[in-house]
């Protein structure tokens, strides 16, 4: 059977998923008395305490022992049973939440919000993966991230994404941290796990949208690997922060590199550095241009700024307050539409439009100041970004990089040297 | 077992799985096509059935085959959902064997690697990155900033327009009224008043016109007076008795419903003519009802191209002069969104005789005289109104009275009939309404009454307070009030009929069973009638809520009922007029038809009733 084949089979099967998705629908009342009682509507407990510390002892067990297979036992197949228990149980079985990722939201609107209380769980479940990382390299990311897992299972013929492309790409998940700090900060929204693109997968229900975006980033993982932990993972920046100063992570060979280059096309990911061993050519001009990239970071930070103050406005707009403030002065006959719950729900509270108007109008200047500071991260980001790029450290021989290796294990497979 | 044998095992799993998954996919997608085409409360049979049970409502057989399809279709349709839900796990299952398999087959089948070769040399990819990250950045940061120049500020732009709302009454008027000077040969008397004008009641007019300006001890917070700053035109105001003699206002005389004219035809017919003076189309559309003053009548009509004031000849339907509403100053590009049964020329206009005044959705007030010379045009600000506004003018003593009952609060206005300039205007607690007012007198005096949600109230014409108010009403309330024995008669749709003595604000009696949802009450000789929406006339006694009878016809009132000759004249919807008797007892005297819709409130003058339908304006006369 060829690869295409299963390309084709593999499409077809995240299509028909599609369409069961899809048929999700209401039902409405029985329009006769026929005596049944409609049953009032009840709000689902919320999961135990107990449970919940119960996911994080198993998220403990799964990341310690990722790491023990990636740097201990070298053993990629350890590491791929773990990818399926968390695809099973954080993915299937927890329906994607709790996750790591989303939990950056809690932190931030723990941090702003006096009155809300963050979970114990929640903030294991920040905390975890970043000190692990710290020690051990992103083994959260190779066995422990139901998100990172069901792509894992879905690359079929990765493709070498070029060094220009990665490094641009590599910049919107700071943009997407950057906003989903911002939105939880200002009590916007949880944009990170509104538009989880695999959540709808995992509890088998989504929007159409998301289904076709949960869709689409397998697609793409077939040939681009984990298209979503490398160019969009907000939470990824945390770890790729931390697994630069990671204590122990892990290598290509268990010993010395004999330079067979066996490992050069083994990781999906672009991840394996290559030896450097001569200087640049044109060092001096290097050095130039890192200086001056070095100084417009200020520029780029003020353009950021700036660009922050002028977008406030429409960042503003997610905000369900300024949302319905908007929505009801552009099209007042909305009052009377029965259909929609935000403004029927408004209408029931008996506040006035005016009061309403007030609070957009105030939670819009609690968006001017902190799009300032997201317009001068992103603008700090570019502007390093670029300055990095000019410059070259020495290697001797090729190893994970280790802000981008997600410590799957793949290369060690292809190693011929024995310990 | 050899490699081979594995390959063939693994091979021929990842086959069986995929084929399965192949056919559960099939399945799926077939019952998607099938609950997607066939939505089991849209079927046809079911509403066959529902129509038939509205024509046959005590059918219990006809209940219970509709109750058997319900639950079949129903049935059906939980059946189809189990088949999707189980599929899809199905589905899944199969996925995740075939993904071993396939995975378990592809470790086998792998060759030992090659040495990879670096194609990429890392410096020029360095300096590839550098120019992609500085035009990525600069594209992202340009992007975001013309994105925000796009920005529709709707907050500010409310904020814009509420303080437009606010200061326009404290502005200088000189800067949002046109003021036009007025045609030194204005008539000082109507050419079609029949008795000479009382001049008592005229000094009183005059006397009032003089203090108009409010006394400080009755100024309230929520009460806004503005001192006028351009001279007055020195015109007479029209006497009670002129006024009683024309029909100068939505519902006649004082917005009542009760007109003085005689000799109204009772019969007609429009095919051959008969009784039929003559019939006229208007350029635009509006649901606006006429309005007679001596030889002329006056309507509106408006649609997204403009907006326009009709004055038709009133012997013959000629059209005299056309005013248009353009160039006033703060009136906006665009009318606001209104629906099609309410449309841009709602309100009816008003005329003192000297000055003839229309208001149309965009919130644009307009005055012509009585030759079609515009006086003054004003915007009050765009009423925030989801269908749109249609509460009419009344003028009386020199004064335009407006009920401006809008989503974004609601207040009544008093204007200089003669400049447009605010006398007085008062703050309401009420919420949005589409009523217009209604004079009352009460203990001798005149008072202007209003109604919207929640109550109904009687203000000074003089200075705007708010003399009482009783909270009673409820919804959206359309039908204005009707004053009549002493009593004020509210009304509307799910809210109830209320007589209130509004000398002491006491609610006199009550009643719900018959509610009108548009058409406003009218009383006379010790009657009230109702005409609902939904076909149903019907007659109380004023003073004890007795009813005296009700009649029911095939379509609803939207036009409300008048009186005059001691008929009650009721346009029903299907443009038939219904003439009774005002008597306790259901006397039907005619029931001509205009062979076309009818929504609009009949105006009457001496020997001719003028009825609007949908598409033409009739005038009918012995």
């Amino acid at each position: 059977m060829k690869k295409t084949t299963y390309i084709f089979l593999a499409f077809l099967f995240l299509l028909t998923t599609f369409t069961s998705f899809s048929q999700e629908q209401r039902f409405p009342k029985p329009e006769f008395e026929t005596g049944y009682v409609q049953p009032s509507p009840e709000t689902p407990e919320p999961r135990t305490a107990s449970m919940e510390l119960v996911d994080v002892a198993i998220l403990l067990l799964v990341i310690s022992l990722a790491s023990y297979f990636a740097i201990r036992r070298r053993s990629r197949t350890g590491i791929l049973g773990l990818t399926l228990f968390t695809l099973l149980y954080f993915g299937f079985y927890r329906n994607g939440c709790i996750c790591s990722i989303g939990a950056i939201q809690n932190i931030t609107l723990a941090f702003t919000d006096p009155t809300y209380a963050i979970s114990i769980s929640a903030l294991l479940f920040f905390l975890i993966p970043l000190i692990y990382t710290l020690l051990f390299g992103r083994t959260f990311c190779a066995g422990a991230c139901p998100l990172g897992a069901i792509q894992d299972l879905v690359i079929i013929q990765p493709i070498s994404i070029p060094r220009w492309l990665r490094k641009t790409l590599g910049i919107i998940p700071f943009i997407y941290l950057g906003l989903a700090v911002l939105y939880a900060a200002t009590g916007t929204d949880f944009i990170i796990c509104r538009y989880d693109p695999f959540i709808g997968i995992f509890r088998m229900d989504a929007e159409f949208h998301m289904v076709i975006l949960g869709i689409a980033f397998l697609l793409m993982g077939m040939f681009v690997a984990r298209p979503y932990c490398r160019f969009l993972c907000p939470y990824g920046v945390l770890l790729n922060w931390m697994s630069r100063f990671s204590k122990w992570h892990l290598s290509i060979t268990p010993s010395k590199c004999i330079q067979c280059k066996l490992c050069t096309t083994s990781c999906p990911f672009d991840a394996i550095d290559f030896p450097i061993q001569e200087k640049p050519a044109n060092s001096r001009s290097n050095v130039r241009k890192f200086i001056l990239y070095a100084l417009l970071i200020p520029v780029w930070m003020v353009a950021g700024s700036f660009v922050g103050m002028k977008l406030h406005k429409n960042l503003a707009k997610a905000h369900p307050d300024v949302y319905l403030a908007e929505l009801l002065i552009s099209q007042p006959e909305l009052i009377h539409d029965e259909d929609n719950i935000d403004v029927q729900t408004f209408m029931a509270s008996g506040k006035p439009l005016e009061a309403l108007i007030e609070e957009a109008k105030a939670k819009r200047e609690d968006f001017y100041m902190g799009s300032i500071i997201l317009g001068a991260f992103i603008g700090l980001v570019i502007g390093s970004t670029i300055m990095n790029q000019v410059v070259f450290r020495r290697r001797e021989i090729y190893q994970p990089n280790r802000a981008d290796c997600f410590s799957c294990g793949r290369c060690m497979d292809y190693c011929p040297v024995e310990k | 077992m050899d490699i081979k044998q594995k390959l063939q095992i693994w091979l021929n799993t990842s086959i069986v799985s995929g084929i399965f998954c192949l056919v559960v996919a099939i399945l799926l997608i077939f019952n998607f096509w099938q609950v997607s085409s066939h939505n089991p409360l849209e079927s046809e049979a079911l509403n066959v059935l529902v129509e038939r049970l509205s024509q046959e409502p005590r059918n219990d057989e006809l209940k219970q085959e509709i109750r058997n399809l319900d639950l079949l279709a129903r049935k059906a349709y939980f059946n189809s959902q189990w088949q999707v839900k189980t599929g899809t796990y199905l589905l899944l299952f199969g996925a995740i064997i075939f993904a071993i398999a396939l995975r378990f087959y592809t470790t086998l089948k792998s060759k030992i690697e090659q040495p990879g070769q670096q194609v990429e040399n890392e410096q020029l990819a360095r300096v590839l990155s550098q120019k992609w990250l500085i035009w990525f950045g600069a594209g992202v940061l340009v992007l975001a900033v013309t994105a925000s120049f796009f920005t529709v500020d709707h907050l500010e732009s409310y904020s814009a327009t509420s303080a437009e709302q606010t200061e326009k009454p404290e502005g200088t008027p000189e800067e949002n009224i046109q003021v036009v000077q007025v045609k030194k040969d204005v008539p000082e008397k109507q050419e079609t008043v029949e008795e000479e004008p009382n001049t008592t009641e005229n000094k009183e007019n005059i006397e009032q016109e003089k203090v108009v300006q409010p006394s400080p001890e009755l100024v309230k917070e929520e009460v806004v007076t503005t001192q006028p700053k351009v001279q007055q035109p020195s015109v007479n105001a029209p006497s009670d008795r002129d006024i009683k003699n024309n029909s100068n206002s939505f519902r006649g005389a004082f917005g009542n419903g009760v007109s003085t004219a005689t000799n109204i035809p009772v019969s007609w017919d429009v095919a051959n003519g008969q009784n039929v003076k003559w019939k006229t189309t208007l350029p635009k559309h509006g649901y606006n009802s006429p309005v007679i003053w001596g030889d002329k009548v006056f309507l509106t009509g408006a649609d997204q191209q403009g907006q326009e004031l009709y004055c038709l000849d009133k012997n013959s339907g000629k059209m005299l002069w056309v005013g248009q509403a353009t160039n006033v100053p703060g009136a906006p590009e665009k009318p606001p969104k209104v629906t099609e049964d309410t449309g841009l020329a709602a309100p009816s206009v008003t005329t003192d005789g000297n000055y003839v005044v229309a208001i149309f959705g965009t919130g644009t007030i307009i005055c012509f005289d009585m030759e079609g010379n515009k006086v003054w045009a004003r915007n009050l600000g765009v009423p925030d109104n989801h269908y749109g506004h249609s509460s009419s003018l009344l003028t009386y003593a020199n004064k335009i009275f407006v009920q401006y009952d809008t989503n974004r609060g609601s207040k009544v206005m008093a204007l200089f009939i003669s400049s447009g300039e605010t006398i007085w205007e008062t703050k309401r607690t009420s919420n949005i309404s589409w009523a217009s007012p209604v004079l009352a007198e009460v203990a001798g005096k005149k008072q202007l009454v209003l109604t919207a949600d929640p109550n109904v109230a009687g203000y000074d014409i003089d200075t705007g307070k708010e003399l009482w108010s009783v909270d009673c009403m409820m919804g959206e309330v359309g039908p204005s009030v009707a004053f009549g024995e002493g009593l004020v008669f509210a009304s509307n749709e799910y809210a109830r009929l209320v007589a209130i003595d509004p000398t002491t604000s006491e609610i006199k009696w009550e009643d719900d069973e018959y509610l009108p949802e548009v058409a406003s009450p009218v009383v006379t000789n010790g009657l009230l009638f109702i005409a609902t929406s939904y076909g149903v006339l019907v007659c109380y006694d004023a003073l004890n809520g007795e009813k005296q009878w009700e009649e029911e016809y095939n379509a609803g009132f939207y036009g409300s009922p008048v009186i005059a000759e001691n008929k009650l004249f009721a346009l029903d919807m299907d443009g038939i007029m219904h003439i009774l008797e005002v008597s306790r007892d259901a006397k039907v005297i005619g029931t001509p038809e205009l062979g076309e819709e009818g929504f609009t409130t009949p105006a009457f003058a001496n020997g001719i009733i003028i009825v609007r339908g949908n598409q033409n304006l009739f005038c009918f006369g012995n």
